[in-house]
């Protein structure tokens, strides 16, 4: 019997790797950038070193780390839940719902909204809606449609786009620079208290989903499949749409839209160490956050000192992951 | 009062328009291994689904061991009920093993499987064959492969009841044997098997019960006995079977 846990211990040692790699990012790659930082100025606390690493460098590596992770865990969630291996918060259209909220609370000025930075309520609206529209639209005959899912997030994703340009030009330039900015997908200019809002965010979440990962194993068989196994599949599909949401619009509202990071590690995580939730849920939460902040740290090194935005470095690698993706499974 | 272990009371269900199952009436004790039969559309996976508990009959009602099967919570009923569906997702991205331990899901209350559970899952693996293959991607499988790995999930629960929609699907004509052997043996040991089929001699040669399902209205409940001698029930399936017998007296169906 000894032998056959040797599965679970190795799984568990690629979280702990996970976890060391997350720690040793968050770290490490705050010394990384443009210009460089002297290790004994910043503990010397002289600026302009100090100011830099701590307003700029480390509020940003950590939301990098945060965002990535909880777009890459939500990515994993849905892939599960909608037994779909595409399905992730950007073909679902949810981050463009997300987008497109966030940016409507930016034309019309608001500031804050309940008490929260009005971008995150805008955002989660706009997530919760899309989500809402492509779940009911792929919903035949009591289950979900794995095509009609992603043509619907598709769509989705389309006419959240044209919303977000025709907002763009319609607002006055001052708005439109600031929606523009954002909507490069840039992890820059966060404010610590917005980092632990949403570090609470991607924590609690993430102990409501990744607890529930022999449900998603079941779901990721199927609904019937689970519910006879005596999972409760109307709860764990409330949680899941739930949970996915609020980690969509988390990292979208501080982050601009970025993609495929819910595909890649996912996929990385499932084909390389484990296809068990359990194992790959943690992983896909630490190495997304790992790989989203690696991104941004290419992004301000490779072209320094102009900066090139985390997303669109995602969207570099990412792109040309799919299509292979596309090629080895079609 | 002793109630039955299964008992369906009146049991209907339906779409607006279309009535797939109506007043469906049986009592079922655990030993039993029966077979439902009847034509495509004759309502067999719905009633499956209904004794389950995957759907809720619009009118009567189910009961397992004499409490209502939706009073039942959902890991305990799991513990006493496994289905296994039809049409399962080809591509699951997990081993053979890992899918058979899903059927001990109700029954692992930490984040891990105990031991016990990987001992139930390798009992069921060696009873359904699958052993050899239990490190492979499922995925990687073929159908009736994959079939075996599904039937060794729902042995490895442990359940009271097992329903089958066609469990003998994909398999070779060895392995349909072996299958329909193993549910007779399960029955035996006390498990109440309900198994949908196509293949009448595979259910004629091993089952105790028969009940026909057609046009959603349960027509004929008989013991194998009766149904070798009456075979009245065979029209109901197609104008061309016969009830014939094997050279050593078993009932044996022929088609024209």
């Amino acid at each position: 019997m000894s032998g056959r846990r040797n599965g679970l211990v190795s799984g568990i040692a690629w979280i702990g790797g996970s976890a060391a790699a997350f720690l040793a990012a968050a770290c490490l790659l705050p010394w990384i950038g443009s210009g460089s930082i002297g290790v004994d100025r910043v503990f010397a606390k002289a600026a302009p070193d100090y100011p830099i690493f701590v307003e700029l460098r480390v509020s940003r590596t950590l939301l990098g780390l945060l965002a990535g992770g909880a777009l890459s865990l939500t990515g994993a969630l849905f892939q599960s839940m909608l037994r779909d291996s595409l399905a992730e918060p950007y073909t679902l259209g949810v981050s463009a719902g997300a987008a497109l909220g966030a940016v409507l609370t930016l034309a019309f000025d608001f500031d804050r909204l309940l008490g929260v930075p009005a971008t995150w309520v805008g955002a989660l609206s706009g997530a919760a809606i899309v989500m809402l529209i492509v779940a009911s639209a792929a919903w035949k005959s009591g289950r979900l449609s794995g095509v009609r899912l992603l043509l619907s997030g598709i769509a989705l994703n389309s006419i959240c786009s044209a919303f977000i340009l025709l907002t763009g030009s319609v607002v006055r330039e001052r708005h439109s620079i600031s929606i523009t900015q954002w909507l490069l997908g840039n992890v820059d200019s966060v404010s610590y208290p917005a980092v632990s809002g949403f570090a609470l965010v991607v924590l609690v979440t993430s102990v409501v989903v990744i607890s529930q990962a022999r449900g998603w194993n079941l779901m990721a068989v199927g609904e019937s499949w689970a519910a006879s196994r005596g999972a409760d599949v109307k709860r764990l599909t409330i949680a899941g749409y739930c949970c996915g949401c609020l980690l969509t619009a988390g990292a979208i509202a501080l982050t601009g839209p970025i993609g495929f990071v819910g595909l890649i590690v996912p996929h990385l995580v499932r084909s390389r160490i484990s296809p068990d939730n359990r194992i790959l849920m943690p992983c896909s939460l630490l190495l997304g956050g790992v790989l989203l902040a690696g991104c941004d740290t290419i992004g301000r090194v490779v072209l320094a000192p102009a900066e090139l935005p985390a997303g669109a470095v995602m969207a570099v690698v990412g792109g040309p992951y799919l299509v292979w993706l596309v090629r080895r499974r079609f | 009062m002793n109630e039955p272990l299964l008992d369906l009371r009146n049991v209907s269900f339906g779409y607006p328009g279309r009535q797939v199952l109506e007043s469906v009436q049986f009592a079922a004790e655990s030993g039993e291994f029966i077979v439902l039969i009847g034509v495509n559309g004759a309502g067999k996976s719905t009633l499956l689904d209904i004794v389950a508990g995957l759907r809720t009959p619009h009118a009567g009602e189910v009961r397992l061991s004499g409490r209502s099967l939706l009073a039942w919570p959902a890991g305990e009923r799991a513990r006493r009920i496994s289905h296994l569906p039809q049409g399962t997702k080809q591509e699951l991205p997990f081993t053979v093993e890992q899918v058979v331990l899903m059927g001990r899901y109700a029954y692992a209350d930490r984040w891990f499987e105990s031991d016990t559970d990987r001992t139930y899952a390798e009992d069921a693996m060696l009873r359904m064959d699958c052993l050899a293959f239990r490190d492979r991607l499922f995925s990687t499988l073929s159908g009736g492969e994959q079939q075996r790995v599904l039937l060794a999930a729902c042995i490895a629960q442990c359940p009271a009841v097992m329903l089958l929609d066609e469990p003998s699907t994909y398999l070779d004509i060895h392995q349909q044997i072996h299958c329909f052997t193993t549910l007779a043996e399960l029955a035996r040991e006390g498990a109440l098997c309900i198994a949908v089929t196509h293949d009448l001699n595979l259910a004629l040669a091993h089952c105790a019960r028969v009940l026909v399902l057609d046009g959603g209205k349960l027509e004929a409940d008989l013991p194998i006995g009766a149904a070798a001698r009456d075979s009245n029930w065979l029209a109901r399936l197609s104008p061309l079977l016969r009830m014939a017998q094997t050279p050593d007296g078993k009932p044996w169906v022929l088609y024209r």
